[in-house]
C-alpha cells in the first residue's frame, strides 16, 4: 500500500486536483470565457483519472508478480544516489533561492545577487576568497551593463542603496 | 522575387550582421551547457527584443536557434552527455571517437555536416514558400484551429514516453495559457485573486521555469563539471573530408531533417535517432556503428540542423510551432507584433525571406566559430557547474523580472520551476507543455471565431473533416511508430 504514496503518484494527484479546480472554477465564468477552460479541464481530468487508474493497476501487478522496481527506478532522470537525498538536495536549493528572494526584498536585487554569487562561490563551490570576490563583482558588472545598455530594471529592496547597489 | 532580394539587402546591413553574430555567439555558449539548449537561450532573449527593430530581433533569435544544433555537439562528443535533445544520437559514435583520441575528427565532421544540413534546410524553405502560398491562403479559422489541434496532439503523443502523458503534458500548457484575461471577453480566469495573474503568466516565465530552473537544480545536485577532459586530439581536416566523402548520407539525412522538422511534434528529440537509424539501415557494415564510426556522427548532425529550416515552415505559415524552441520563437514573433499565419505570406513576406537568409548565414557563422573556438569552448566545459549556477540564477531571475517588472514574476518563476522539476523527474513532457502554452491563445481564438462565424457548421467544412481524419490517422500512426522507435533505440543502446 505504501508503494502507492510515492512522490510520483502524489504529483499525479496534484495534477488531478488542479484539473478538478479548473472545472469547478470555470463553471462560474460567462459563456464565452468558459467554453475553452471548462472543456480543456474536463478532458484533462478524465485523462488524468484514466492515467492514475492505469498506474495503480500497473503498480499492483508489479508487486503481485514480484517484478516491482525499487522506489524511483521508474523516474525519467537517472540518479546515482537514493531519491531521499535527491529530494533533500532539491529542498536545499529551493530554500537557497527563497533565501535569495528574501534578501532581494530587503536589500534590493543587485546587492542580494552579488552577495549570493560571492557566498555560493565561497561556501557551496569551495572557491577561494579572491575568486569569490571576482565572481561577485562580475555579477554586479553584468547587472550594471544589462540595466544601462539594454534598459532593463530590477526589483528594489526595502533599504534603497545608491547605484550600482540599489 | 522583390521581397527575396529586399531581404538580402537587409541581411547585409552592419546592424543585422552584428545581431546575427551576437545570436550565434550566445547560441554557442548555451549549446555547450548540457540540457539547456534552444528553449532556454531564446527565452532569455525575449525580454531583450522588446521594442527592438524587427529585422535585428529576428537576426538575434535566428542566430541563436540556428547554431545550437551545432554547438550542442561539444558535450555529446566530449563527455557523452547530450547538449540538447537534438544531439543524443551523436553520442553513439561521437563519444567513442573522442575516447580513441579523435574528438577533433568527430567535431570537424559534425560541424561540416551541420553547416551543409543547415544550408540545405534554408534552401528547401526558400523553395517551399512560393509553392505553399496558394494552399496556405485557403486556410480559414476552422482549419487553423484543427491544424493547431493536430500539432498539439502530435507533440503530445510523440514527446512523451507514454502517449496519454504527452497529451496531458500539452494540456498542462493549455491550463497555464488559459490563466488571465479571456481573449473573447473582458473576464479574468484562474487569477486566485492576484492582480499579477490578470495578464496571465508570461512566456518568459513558463520557458525559464519549465526548462532552465529544473536543469540548474539537477546539475547542481549532480555536482559534476560538464566535462572530464579537454583533449581534442587531431584530425580536423580528416573530419571535413569524411563529411564530403559521405555527401549522399549528408543530403539524405538533411532531407529527413527538413521533413521531420516540418511535421509538428516530431522535432528535435527524434530527428537525430531517425537519421541515425537510417544510416545504419542503409549501410552494409553495420557492426562498426556504436564503436566510433564517423558516419554515425555525420548522419544526426546533418539532420538536426536541417530540421530548423523545416520547423520554420509550419511556424511561419500556420503559427504552429513544431518544437519547444520554435514555440519560443513564435512567442518572440508575437512580442515583435508579427502574427504568424497565412498573412505572413502577404504582408510580411520580406521578413520570411530575412529569416531564411539569416538562417543560412547563421549556419555558416556557427560552423566557422565552432571550428575556430573549439579549444577555448572545450576548456569551458571543464568548469564545475557549481561555478556557473549562480550566474545562471542571476540571468534567469533577471530575465524573468523583465516580463512585467513585478515581484509576481519572481514568485511565478519559482512556482513554475518547481512544477517543471517534478514534471522532469516523473517523465511529463515539458516541450509539449510549452507548445500547449503558446498555442492556447490561438486555439481559443480560432475556436471562438469559428463558432461565431459558422455556428456548429464549421465542423462540417471539408478542410476540417480532412484535418480530423489526419489527426486520428496521425495519432494512430505515431503511437505505432513510437513503439517501433523505442524498440530500435533499445537495440542500438544494447549494442
Amino acid at each position: 500500500m505504501r508503494r502507492l504514496w510515492t512522490m510520483k503518484n502524489l504529483f499525479s494527484l496534484f495534477l488531478l486536483a488542479w484539473f478538478a479546480y479548473g472545472i469547478w472554477e470555470a463553471r462560474g465564468y460567462g459563456y464565452l470565457a468558459k467554453i475553452f477552460p471548462f472543456y480543456v479541464s474536463f478532458v484533462l481530468f478524465v485523462l488524468m483519472a484514466v492515467h492514475i487508474v492505469m498506474e495503480i493497476v500497473r503498480s499492483v501487478r508489479r508487486s503481485g508478480d514480484g517484478s516491482g522496481t525499487a522506489g524511483g527506478a521508474d523516474l525519467s532522470v537517472d540518479w546515482d544516489m537514493p531519491m531521499a537525498e535527491v529530494y533533500a538536495a532539491f529542498l536545499v536549493y529551493v530554500g537557497i533561492i527563497i533565501g535569495v528572494y528574501i534578501s532581494i526584498y530587503l536589500i534590493g536585487y543587485p546587492l542580494a545577487l552579488t552577495l549570493f554569487i560571492f557566498l555560493f562561490y565561497r561556501f557551496m563551490a569551495s572557491a577561494g576568497w579572491l575568486a569569490s570576490l571576482i565572481a561577485g563583482a562580475a555579477g554586479l558588472g553584468f547587472m550594471a551593463v544589462a540595466s544601462h545598455v539594454l534598459g532593463m530594471s530590477w526589483p528594489e529592496g526595502l533599504i534603497v542603496l545608491p547605484w550600482p547597489l540599489g | 522575387m522583390e521581397a527575396f532580394f529586399q531581404a538580402l539587402a537587409v541581411l547585409l546591413t552592419p546592424a543585422h550582421l552584428i545581431y546575427l553574430i551576437g545570436g550565434v555567439v550566445l547560441g554557442l555558449g548555451v549549446g555547450i551547457l548540457p540540457g539547456l539548449g534552444g528553449i532556454v537561450g531564446m527565452t532569455i532573449l525575449l525580454p531583450v527584443i522588446y521594442g527592438m527593430d524587427i529585422h535585428n530581433a529576428f537576426a538575434l533569435l535566428i542566430g541563436m536557434v540556428a547554431v545550437i544544433p551545432t554547438s550542442d555537439t561539444f558535450p555529446s562528443v566530449m563527455m557523452g552527455i547530450p547538449g540538447s535533445s537534438a544531439s543524443q544520437a551523436t553520442i553513439m559514435d561521437g563519444y567513442p571517437l573522442a575516447r580513441k583520441g579523435e574528438a577533433a575528427r568527430a567535431l570537424g565532421a559534425a560541424f561540416t555536416a551541420s553547416l551543409i544540413g543547415g544550408l540545405y534546410g534554408a534552401f528547401v524553405l526558400t523553395l517551399i514558400i512560393p509553392i505553399a502560398r496558394p494552399l496556405v491562403l485557403a486556410f480559414g479559422s476552422p482549419e487553423l484551429f484543427m491544424l493547431a489541434l493536430l500539432g498539439m496532439s502530435m507533440v503530445g503523443v510523440l514527446s512523451g514516453n507514454q502517449p496519454i502523458k504527452g497529451i496531458i503534458g500539452a494540456g498542462i500548457g493549455l491550463m497555464l495559457g488559459a490563466m488571465g484575461d479571456a481573449p473573447a471577453i473582458a473576464e479574468y480566469r484562474y487569477t486566485f485573486g492576484f492582480d499579477y495573474l490578470m495578464d496571465g503568466v508570461s512566456l518568459v516565465i513558463v520557458g525559464l521555469g519549465l526548462f532552465a530552473f529544473p536543469e540548474i537544480i539537477d546539475l547542481l545536485i549532480k555536482g559534476r563539471p560538464i566535462s572530464e577532459r579537454a583533449e581534442l586530439g587531431r584530425g580536423w581536416l580528416d573530419g571535413l573530408k569524411d563529411t564530403l566523402r559521405h555527401k549522399w548520407i549528408v543530403l539524405r539525412c538533411a532531407t529527413i531533417g527538413v521533413i521531420v522538422g516540418f511535421i509538428p511534434g516530431l522535432g528535435g528529440s527524434v530527428v537525430d535517432w531517425i537519421a541515425y537509424g537510417h544510416v545504419i539501415q542503409t549501410s552494409k557494415d553495420r557492426e562498426r556503428f556504436g564503436q566510433g564510426d564517423i558516419r554515425g556522427v555525420i548522419a544526426p548532425e546533418s539532420a538536426n540542423n536541417a530540421k530548423e529550416g523545416g520547423g520554420l515552415i509550419p511556424t511561419f505559415l500556420f503559427g504552429i510551432p513544431g518544437s519547444g524552441s520554435m514555440a519560443v520563437f513564435l512567442g518572440g514573433l508575437l512580442i515583435l507584433g508579427i502574427q504568424p499565419g497565412p498573412t505572413m505570406l502577404t504582408e510580411d513576406l520580406d521578413l520570411v525571406y530575412t529569416a531564411i537568409w539569416s538562417l543560412a548565414l547563421a549556419n555558416i557563422f556557427g560552423a566557422g566559430l565552432s571550428l575556430l573556438l573549439a579549444k577555448p569552448i572545450t576548456k569551458l566545459t571543464l568548469v564545475p557547474f557549481s561555478r556557473l549556477a549562480p550566474f545562471m540564477v542571476l540571468i534567469i531571475t533577471f530575465a524573468a523580472y523583465q516580463a512585467s517588472y513585478s515581484w509576481g514574476d519572481l514568485i511565478a518563476l519559482l512556482l513554475v520551476g518547481i512544477l517543471g522539476w517534478f514534471m522532469k523527474q516523473f517523465g511529463w513532457p515539458r516541450p509539449a507543455a510549452l507548445i500547449g502554452f503558446v498555442l492556447a491563445g490561438n486555439l481559443e481564438q480560432y475556436l471562438f471565431i469559428s463558432v461565431q462565424r459558422y455556428g456548429f457548421d464549421w465542423l462540417t467544412r471539408p478542410g476540417v473533416l480532412v484535418m480530423a481524419v489526419i489527426i486520428v490517422a496521425s495519432l494512430w500512426a505515431s503511437i505505432a511508430y513510437q513503439k517501433k522507435l523505442k524498440t530500435a533505440g533499445r537495440t542500438a543502446t544494447q549494442k
